[in-house]
């Protein structure tokens, strides 16, 4: 982030006055939050009081929902699952998308762009199409029922965005450095390790928050892999609360929010690290 | 007012990529290096390729293999048609009804490739609560797609909160049942859509936007260039690969990520106002019991999706390659 | 030699804890018989809540000691897309389960036929179980067993009728006057029926518009895909659906709601006279009680459209869902145990009280529920059944069914568009080539 002086803020005020930034951006802001106020606001409600007062302030706020969600849902175990399977996956996405980034765009190994195209273009593969012959891939493989087959499924899920964005990075970091360092007599792994891994950390800071977020969420994977039984993962846990069985929003309503929190902090987390690296860079 | 021209020489050299913004530098003739080292460096392309070939390349061939057959009853064998259920897509009504709505949903486009870059770029001006922005417009994106689609049932509802809204302010008139509509249905399905991916949008301009060279940025400033001018004429070239990443991203997403909230939201209805292949794949194999002809349409989704992505990075880059040896 | 003692040590304890082992699990083979433990993993949706299938398994489990429970569930609408990966793999849980009609028989490749391990006590106590046999027939494969019986009723809420000026006791039989009471319900500002999309019309209100214009043999054609949709019985059926949408039998929202959950809501929060649902386990007696009062809720068979129709009077009742033995289980003795015993006297009470299920099983006890006026007239209500029509439609009947209401709702389509899509559906129905 760059520290504007007198003279640069004054530049900023030809750029639009800054207020006008605000306003525009709160409007936005506002319909970006209002979705999930109202449905943390509907968690807080008991089932009458949502039926009579559905957009107002809760009047008689109740925690009756989040402890039923908590009863229900077996929570310390799905949030158990549900960590595991994210941060792991996290992981292994950030592991194999390093290393095949880096061989692509500063080793430029041979056939670097059909290794790119496919790696990069599987994102586009629609899972629909694949369900079934997926499980019964990773069947084979003996991944189906265990943790360790969520993981890698997230790891190749991830692995396509999080190619292209580092490969995107890497591709602005200074080729002279990696020279420099050869004369020095460092082979390419000393490389990665102690030039290539410092330097990429706000983009490995933003595909963590990106790739945990999507992870955390992801319906599709966690039930076909992990099913529905003691292995589910929390988001499997809350759609159970949509099944015909609940005509209670409130109650989903709950579930909904405590689902969404550990996203929230990771994010919180991850941020000022994205802010240090920004720094870092930009100074750079 | 003064016409803001190109900057003069020296930030110019500045701008040019492999030193300051990432770039996708695939397409440049680089240096070689040894063959004998390159070699080796396929060794860091192993995990990435142990993932993507099981888990995405191989069930793709097998499921191509699938949609060369009539597969009906769940667990048959069923019978070999060849190309057979390719054919049928051609003249089946409900086939063309969804690619054409997937038709429509990509002419779209300019509206989620411009409007993140816009708000990022407002945040980017460093105003008094950026930071806050910039988590507040990220947050859409953290909820889980299927519980968007629940939300947002709630709120485009006929008696919803946004029809409440329009009431309010004496634009009674417009509010309707969005989501019944023939025309407004698909509408709404994009502008949720839309509300869900922004964040991811906003979060990648932002990334571009912070490795840009802010002296340029400044020099422009200087010059008396306006909000607009700097933000088309300026940025958005030396933001190239990070706008045609994002077109390529919502051209994915648009095509093969709607699914939950289809599920969630219209089921593709009413009637077949939004129906989108990648919901008729669902559709046809666990609902109508057709699995071979459904995995057809699904690989029919990808070859097209991957052709549409192609021909758009091709496009860029082909302009920002001209541009360059100009 | 520190070494070589603590490997001593290892053996030793080895030794000791093994045999230990053995003395505990022979001790416990011993109580349980001859049986060495197993354990089978049952899949279903959650029909009738977890709370309910905690205690069953817990039941069976006692009466079984040697046999453990896994139990897994998801929400159906991911049940069927998750079964698939199972049946297509061929692999997974030991029990699982479908609803009857079409659904069951497009899986009945994972299903394991138990004909031959069929007594008479089981069968004996079921008031039916040929649904889950080819073409109905209990000398044909039989692929599982039932513990519910299911089928369509209409409640109602008493007081929204006394409003109305209608008597709660003598709600309209007849489908003129279901029409005039409407009007009287909705000149009170209520709607006459809570209503929304989805595939329930398919399940829930076409069998009973049916039933006035086919009969038995009608219905098993149907089936067999032998009556086009332009046949004028078909027609005459989707008209009268038209009709109830027409002549603004549902509140406003009902194009664009779901049924489930938010139909319900409707009924739930008191804005509607009428909701057509089910018996059994869920949006039932039990749930509309729990919410509106139970001496508030009142239930009656839909209004007769043509007293004259063969089963104008009886009931669509179908065996509700069936638990059976997958193809591929390891141990298909202990799960055939499992499936036998939803079926059987001990669940069927327990069905009952804790999950609102109507139990197929004779021997349950309706006397356990006190407090529902509704519940009792419900056992004599269902006393006649018949073929119910909507489990026999194909899933892309089903589809075109719930696809085409809700646009007749939004007034976007004619009656004779929405036949064209029915016929359209039924021939390009995989299961339905006759």
């Amino acid at each position: 982030m760059t520290v504007f002086t007198g003279t640069q803020l004054q530049s900023l005020g030809r750029l639009g006055r800054s207020w006008s930034v605000t306003a525009v951006l709160l409007v936005g802001a506002s319909i970006a939050t209002y979705p999930l106020i109202y449905t943390v606001m509907a968690a807080f409600k008991t089932r009458s009081e949502f039926a009579s007062n559905r957009l107002g302030l809760p009047l008689h706020p109740t925690l009756a929902n989040f402890g039923q969600a908590f009863e229900r849902l077996d929570i310390s175990r799905l949030l158990l699952n549900s960590f595991v399977a994210s941060i792991g996956g996290v992981v292994v996405t950030l592991v194999a998308s390093l290393l095949a980034a880096y061989a692509i765009i500063k080793l430029r190994v041979p056939l670097r762009r059909f290794a790119f195209f496919l790696i990069v273009g599987s994102l586009l593969v629609p899972f629909q199409s694949i369900m079934y012959p997926l499980y019964d891939t990773m069947l084979a493989m003996g991944l189906i029922g265990q943790r360790i087959g969520l993981i890698l499924a997230f790891g190749a899920f991830g692995l396509p965005f999080s190619t292209f964005l580092l490969a995107a990075y890497l591709g602005g970091i200074p080729d002279e450095l990696l020279e420099a360092a050869r004369l020095d007599g460092a082979n390419s792994f000393n490389i990665l390790v102690r030039i290539i891994l410092p330097l990429s950390i706000p983009a490995i800071a933003s595909l963590t928050i990106l790739n945990f977020v999507w992870m955390w969420n992801d319906l599709l994977l966690p039930l076909l892999v992990m099913g529905g039984g003691d292995g589910k993962t929390l988001m499997v846990g809350v759609a159970n609360f949509r099944g015909q069985y609940d005509v209670n929003i409130p109650l989903i309503s709950a579930g909904i929010s405590v689902a969404i929190v550990p996203a929230v902090i990771v994010y919180l987390l991850g941020q000022r690290q994205l802010i240090k690296g920004v720094v870092t860079g930009a100074v750079r | 007012m003064a016409v803001a021209r190109p900057p003069p020489s020296p930030p110019r050299i500045e701008v040019r990529p492999a030193t300051r913004s990432p770039r996708l530098n695939l397409l440049r003739t680089g240096r070689r290096t040894d063959d004998q080292r390159s070699w080796w460096g396929l060794l860091y392309l192993l995990p990435a390729l142990g993932l993507v070939l099981p888990f995405k390349f191989v069930p793709l061939v097998s499921g191509f293999v699938d949609s060369l057959w009539h597969l009906v009853d769940v667990g048959g064998a069923g019978q070999f048609v060849g190309f057979g259920n390719y054919a049928r897509m051609v003249g089946d009504p409900e086939v063309v009804a969804a690619f054409a709505n997937v038709g429509r949903v990509v002419l779209t486009l300019p509206v989620w490739v411009v409007s993140p870059l816009l708000v990022a770029f407002l945040i980017h001006q460093r105003t008094p609560g950026w930071r806050l922005f910039r988590a507040v417009y990220f947050l859409p994106y953290m909820i889980a797609p299927v519980i968007v689609g629940s939300i947002f049932r709630e709120i485009l509802g006929t008696s919803g909160p946004l029809n409440i809204l329009l009431r309010s302010v004496g634009l009674g008139w417009f509010a309707q049942a969005w989501l019944g509509g023939i025309n407004t249905a698909l509408l709404a399905v994009v502008g949720v859509s839309l509300w869900s991916f922004f964040g991811l949008g906003v979060i990648t301009y932002l990334a571009g936007l912070a490795s840009l060279d802010e002296s340029v940025l400044e020099a422009a400033a200087l010059d008396g260039a306006g909000f607009w001018r700097t933000l088309l004429s300026i940025v958005l070239p030396m933001l190239r690969p990070v706008v045609s990443y994002w077109a390529v991203l919502c051209l994915g997403g648009m095509f093969i990520w709607m699914f939950p909230l289809l599920f969630s939201l219209t089921q593709g209805g009413p009637g077949y106002a939004t129906m989108l292949p990648e919901y008729l794949v669902y559709l046809t194999a666990f609902q109508f019991n057709d699995r071979g002809y459904a995995t057809a349409i699904g690989i029919v989704l990808f070859a097209v999706v991957s052709l549409a992505s192609f021909w758009i990075v091709r496009e860029m880059y082909a302009s920002s390659v001209a541009r360059e040896r100009a | 030699m520190t070494r070589h003692k603590h490997l001593l040590v290892f053996a030793v304890a080895s030794v000791v804890a093994i045999s230990a082992a053995g003395a505990v699990s022979s001790a416990s083979a011993a109580d349980s018989g001859t049986h060495t433990p197993v354990t089978i993993t049952v899949f279903n949706w959650g029909q009738g809540g977890d709370q309910y299938w905690a205690d069953a398994n817990k039941a069976f489990e006692a009466k079984y000691p040697w046999i453990t429970v896994k139990a897994e569930s998801v929400p159906f609408e991911q049940y069927l897309q998750q079964e698939g990966a199972y049946i297509n793999s061929k692999s997974g849980p030991d029990v699982m389960a479908n609803n009857v009609g079409l659904e069951l028989f497009e899986r009945k490749t994972a299903y394991l036929p138990i004909n031959d391990r069929l007594t008479p006590d089981i069968t004996g106590q079921l008031t039916t179980y040929k649904w889950g046999c080819e073409n109905f027939d209990t000398t044909q494969p039989c692929y599982g067993l039932p513990q519910s019986f299911q089928g369509n009723v209409m409640y109602y809420n008493v007081k929204v009728l006394q409003a109305a000026g209608l008597d709660p006791q003598n709600p309209p039989a007849t489908w003129d006057a279901f029409n005039a009471a409407c009007d009287k319900i909705k000149a009170t500002g209520k709607a006459c029926i809570a209503m929304g999309t989805g595939s329930t019309v398919a399940y829930w209100d076409y069998p009973e518009i049916a039933r006035n214009y086919l009969d038995e043999q009608g219905i098993v054609d149907q089936f067999k895909g032998k009556i086009p949709w332009t046949d004028p019985r078909m027609v005459n059926i989707l008209k009268r659906l038209a009709e109830m949408a027409d002549k603004g039998w549902f509140q406003d929202s009902a194009s664009t709601i779901p049924m489930l959950p938010d139909g319900g809501d409707v009924f739930t929060s008191g804005n509607a006279g009428f909701i057509a649902s089910i018996v059994s386990d869920v949006f039932n007696w039990k749930q509309w009680g729990d919410a509106i009062g139970n001496d508030n809720l009142g239930v009656m068979p839909w209004p007769v459209i043509d007293a004259n129709a063969p089963l104008a009077h009886k009931f669509s009742g179908v065996e509700g869902f069936v638990h059976g033995v997958t193809s591929w289980s390891q141990h298909p003795d202990e799960a055939f145990l499992y499936v036998a015993w939803l079926a059987g006297a001990d669940n069927a009470n327990l069905f009952l009280q804790e999950a609102g299920g109507q139990p197929i099983n004779k021997a349950f006890n309706a006397s356990l529920i006190t407090n529902s006026p509704s519940f009792t007239k419900i056992q004599t209500l269902i006393k006649d059944p018949t073929l119910h029509a909507g489990v026999l439609l194909s899933g892309k009947e089903a589809d075109a069914l719930s696809r085409g209401y809700q646009q007749i709702m939004l007034k976007q389509i004619t009656v004779d568009q929405w036949v064209q899509q029915m016929q359209a559906a039924l021939v390009a129905s995989p299961e339905k080539k006759p």
